[in-house]
């Protein structure tokens, strides 16, 4: 491991006894690295991070901080919880203390750090945090933004080498969701290492480094900004960052009803506005690509998933096609009636196959 | 799909509503192949078809080449859609189209 890796997880775990949130999570997060995870609700995001922290439990898995293995030794976590702060979205402030005994208790009781000057760096976070002045005040007098800005400050007192933040503006009234992200985004800025469960994708796309997109159980895809938000390579990504609307089908054998997903997908056309043309070619694409060149081909290509999408309205329509065996892109065979009927529909055509999966992803025409 | 038949002496007409599909297709093909015996003259009437696969060109393709050898094929009233498959796929180049 190298000294610059602050977290390691390997193959993470939990299960409940009605869910599954978390199935199989691997990733290492480096020194100064600023990393939103992004997903549909119930993927496991703050699972991860209330894992991470030991808040809950993993049914199996490591995770390592700072190369070391996080075990359920309560003396080794409370050391654990030293090194990685956490911002809760319901702040979590002590209602009993003031806003700077909510930020000083921490260091003295568990750092040793005097009081004298655990004071004077509490009153240069509440600086860094825009909220000098506040010190003597208690939460319940301050709005909801103060109060998250106030548990940043109590997360960075402790001086993390990790801060966690789950849905830290989630329990905010829209007007104070933005003085809260601009000071989580003064902090990347200042290289603190950093995840952050977050359904802000702007902010996600603007202050990161690196952006996990989780669903399913699994870091489904880890990628850049520019990758998660722009070109993703999964279809769930895309139809995520996207707010797109799907319709998805799996083979698991030659058995198909055509005239059942026919009136399946004619139901998604007719919810999603597209119109008449988009159905033909939603229709087309359906018989012609799956029925035709897999389903009805000798070859072994199960299972075959066809997932179709679009935006608002039935604009940026696509297909997604994916599919087992050896590497066979139906778009080779030009000469097929099939790939002439389809071909007109489409705008682009990609095809990649990676490790025994046929994967074809079909660019509809705007028509 | 529904198939509406019509013989006259040497002369079968096929009216298809609906869909020709993978699904579909098979029903025509039955339905000519007991169908050819005395035709001269094979007319589709497609004023009703909605939707047309490769599955069903195969069909008519097939028709086309029966035909050659008995007599004549033509396909009447195509709508613009069926069309639009009718010529991507060169078919206006191989059927007789009235």
């Amino acid at each position: 491991m190298t000294d610059n890796i602050l977290l390691e997880i390997k193959h993470l775990s939990k299960k409940y006894d009605e869910a599954h949130p978390l199935r199989d999570v691997n990733c290492t997060v480096s020194k100064g690295e600023v990393i939103s995870i992004i997903g549909p609700s119930g993927t496991g995001k703050s699972t991860l991070l209330r894992c991470i922290n030991r808040l809950e439990t993993p049914t199996c898995g490591e995770i390592y901080i700072m190369g070391e293995k996080i075990t359920d030794d309560p003396k080794e976590i409370r050391k654990m919880r030293r090194e990685v702060g956490m911002v809760f979205q319901s702040f979590n402030l002590f209602s009993n203390m003031n806003v700077l005994e909510n930020i000083i208790t921490g260091p003295v009781m568990l750092r040793g750090t005097s009081k004298e000057e655990a004071v004077k760096r509490g009153m240069e976070l509440l600086q860094m945090v825009g909220l000098s002045g506040k010190e003597h005040h208690f939460p319940d007098e301050l709005s909801g933004g103060q109060k998250q800005r106030v548990a940043i400050a109590r997360a960075l007192a402790m001086e993390p080498k990790i801060l966690l933040f789950d849905e830290p503006t989630s329990a905010l009234d829209p007007k104070m969701v933005n003085e809260v992200l601009y000071v989580i985004r003064g902090l990347a800025a200042k290289d603190y290492t950093m995840l952050i469960v977050t359904h802000e994708m702007r902010f996600a796309e603007y202050v990161s480094s690196r952006v996990f997109y989780m669903d399913e159980g699994v870091i489904f895809e880890d990628g850049t900004p520019d990758q998660i938000f722009h070109h993703p390579n999964e279809m769930k990504t895309r139809a995520f960052v996207n707010h797109y609307h799907t319709y998805e089908t799996t083979f698991n054998d030659n058995k198909f009803d055509l005239a059942g997903v026919t009136a399946e997908l004619a139901e998604f056309v007719k919810k999603q506005y597209m119109n008449q043309k988009q159905q033909t070619a939603l229709e087309h694409i359906f018989e012609e690509c799956v029925v035709v060149e897999l389903l009805s081909s000798e070859k072994n290509v199960y299972p075959v998933h066809f997932c179709a999408m679009c935006g608002e309205n039935g604009e940026d329509c696509s297909v997604e096609l994916t599919y087992c065996g050896v590497p066979f892109n139906p778009f080779d065979r030009e000469e097929s009636l099939s790939i002439k009927i389809v071909k007109p529909f489409l705008d682009e055509v990609n095809y990649s196959c990676n490790n025994g999966e046929n994967k074809l992803l079909m660019q509809v025409k705007r028509l | 799909m529904t198939i509406e038949s019509k013989k006259d002496a040497g002369k079968l007409t096929l009216t298809i509503t609906g869909r020709l599909d993978t699904s579909t297709a098979p029903k025509l093909e039955e339905e000519l192949k007991a169908s050819y015996d005395g035709v001269t003259e094979l007319v589709f009437d497609l004023a009703k078809l909605e939707y047309i696969s490769s599955a069903g060109l195969r069909v008519l393709l097939s028709a086309q080449k029966t035909m050659n050898k008995q007599g004549s094929m033509k396909v009447i009233n195509v709508g613009e859609e069926i069309m639009e498959i009718f010529e991507i796929t060169g078919f206006t180049d191989i059927l007789n189209i009235g």
